[in-house]
């Protein structure tokens, strides 16, 4: 204890050794606030919240400086759901000792999280607004704002009692008695409390004496409480005797309704069920049956174009290895010059080998061949075909000698086919036809002579038999 | 038999948090101590009280 005028602290004595200040009564003020503040803990520890908060509030009555008191009334405020009137006394208390205070810690607790603020306050004015309700006679509307109060601040006692209050209006004893039991688990004493759930009581558990006697009845109930429930229980009530033939009739019946209503309500559903199945089973083998009709047609293509490429590349390579091939023709030019070369009787080897060369000729197409095939091919027919020309031009003359002049035609003709720019050939050949009688033939050759060497001789006696021939 | 009505004047509003600043500053501290103080002292005289130091 400190002296109120110096603030030294006390001794024994009725006045303060430091400034003189009598001090004995203000002692015993402190001392009976102290005395509150004991009384008040008591209470509060063995949940009398009520009668602590009348203790605390006399002991800072006495003593507005007692810390311990008024942190304490704010503690009780906050267990009784008063959050604001809690909030009060901390700041008082704060304010009146800054440091080494639990206030402080209490307030930074409430006021860390901003969304407990926010439902402190939100509980407050619902409950306002609850209250108001009641007053302008909403009561159903005020119950169910009640409700989400206590939903959000379940020891909020007060909202309890008004709560039990409109239930007890509504003559709803056995919820009454609910919302008054959670009070009184809250604050025991609470003397608001305790004389509604007198009222409760009585409405529910009525004593014999004090009701109606005309209402008493033989088939009265007993009632009995068995944890949070109201058990009614009715007396005198025989439970009818169960047949065996209508409860198997009701069985009967129970199944028949349970099947009809299998029947057209579940059969349906699964069939259908059942059907979406296979519909999407279909929708997706369809799919798939696309994707791969797709792909057939995709590699069918491809196969069909690898066929085309395969039969080009067949036709190229048949035209190399083929029998008239590249290859093969190359080969018999080869062998045909070689026995030629290799032949001792020129003459005899030279016809044989212009008459391959003959063929080689008709067979393939010069131009496509390679350089070095044209240029053997030309160079062969450049030494063998004259050489073959002369030795026909040579027979056909014996032969015209002789007065063959059929024979003679034909062993000409040869000698042409194979040295066309041979001049005597050719005029040869004119005169065997046209000592053979044909016309036509001699005359063609004639013309030929003249178109080819007309500066010869042979031209210009061409000239005359042609004019004898043609008649003009 | 509990009337509705009259318990229902015993509610009040509570204290919203907006309030709670307001409420404090109206609030009458003066208690039983500074009564005495003040007969002690005398009137006219201005006390100030010392505050607990522990």
């Amino acid at each position: 204890m400190f002296c109120y005028n110096c603030g030294c602290r006390l001794s024994e004595h009725d006045f303060c050794t430091a400034c003189g200040a009598e001090v004995s009564l203000y002692k015993k003020v402190m001392h009976v606030s102290n005395m509150y503040y004991n009384e008040g803990l008591e209470k509060a520890g063995v949940r009398d919240l009520s009668g602590a908060v009348i203790s605390l509030r006399q002991s800072l009555k006495f003593n507005k400086n007692n810390v311990r008191a008024r942190n304490l009334l704010g503690l009780v405020y906050f267990e009784m759901g008063e959050s604001v009137s809690a909030l009060q006394e901390w700041v008082i208390s704060k304010n009146i000792r800054p440091r080494k205070n639990i206030a402080g810690e209490y307030i930074e607790k409430v006021q860390a999280n901003a969304g407990k603020l926010e439902s402190i306050n939100q509980t407050i004015r619902k409950y306002n607004r609850a209250l108001a309700l009641c007053q302008q006679g909403s009561t159903d509307l005020a119950v169910i704002q009640l409700k989400k109060v206590l939903s959000m601040n379940p020891r909020f006692v007060r909202a309890h009692q008004l709560l039990a209050l409109l239930y007890m209006d509504k003559q709803d004893w056995e919820r009454a008695e609910r919302e008054l039991h959670k009070c009184r688990e809250i604050d025991r004493n609470n003397l608001q409390t305790l004389t509604y759930l007198r009222e409760v009581e009585q409405m529910l558990m009525p004593d014999e004496g004090a009701r109606q006697p005309s209402k008493r009845r033989k088939d009265e109930s007993v009632r009995y409480q068995s944890d949070n429930e109201i058990i009614i229980q009715p007396l005198n009530v025989k439970e009818p005797k169960s047949g065996g033939v209508s409860s198997l009739l009701n069985i009967v019946i129970g199944l028949a309704i349970g099947l009809a209503a299998m029947y057209f309500l579940v059969v349906p559903a699964a069939e259908s069920r059942v059907r979406n199945e296979e519909q999407q089973v279909i929708t997706r083998i369809s799919s798939e049956s696309d994707a791969k009709t797709a792909r057939i047609q995709e590699l069918e293509s491809q196969v069909t174009g690898m066929n085309e490429s395969m039969t080009e590349i067949q036709a190229q390579l048949d035209s190399y290895v083929g029998v008239d091939g590249t290859l093969q023709n190359t080969e018999v030019l080869l062998q045909a010059i070689a026995a030629y070369m290799e032949a001792e009787d020129k003459a005899a080897a030279a016809a044989t080998t212009a008459e391959e060369l003959g063929s080689i000729g008709q067979r393939v197409n010069l131009e496509e061949m390679t350089e070095g095939f044209r240029r053997l091919y030309d160079a062969a027919s450049g030494v063998i075909l004259p050489e073959v020309a002369a030795a026909y031009l040579d027979e056909g003359n014996r032969l015209f000698n002789s007065k063959n002049y059929a024979e003679a035609a034909a062993a000409f003709e040869r000698a042409v086919a194979y040295d066309a720019d041979n001049e005597e050939a050719i005029y040869q050949m004119a005169q065997s036809y046209r000592f053979i009688g044909d016309t036509e033939k001699a005359v063609a050759a004639y013309d030929k002579v003249i178109e080819l060497f007309p500066d010869s001789w042979r031209a210009e006696r061409s000239q005359n038999y042609r004019t004898q021939l043609t008649g003009g | 038999m509990i009337n509705f009505e009259e318990e229902l004047k015993k509610f009040h509003p509570s204290l919203e948090v907006e309030d709670a600043e307001e409420s404090i500053y109206h609030q009458d501290l003066t208690d039983l101590a500074d009564m005495l103080i003040k007969k002690i002292v005398g009137a006219g005289q201005e006390i100030v009280r010392e505050t607990p130091k522990e």
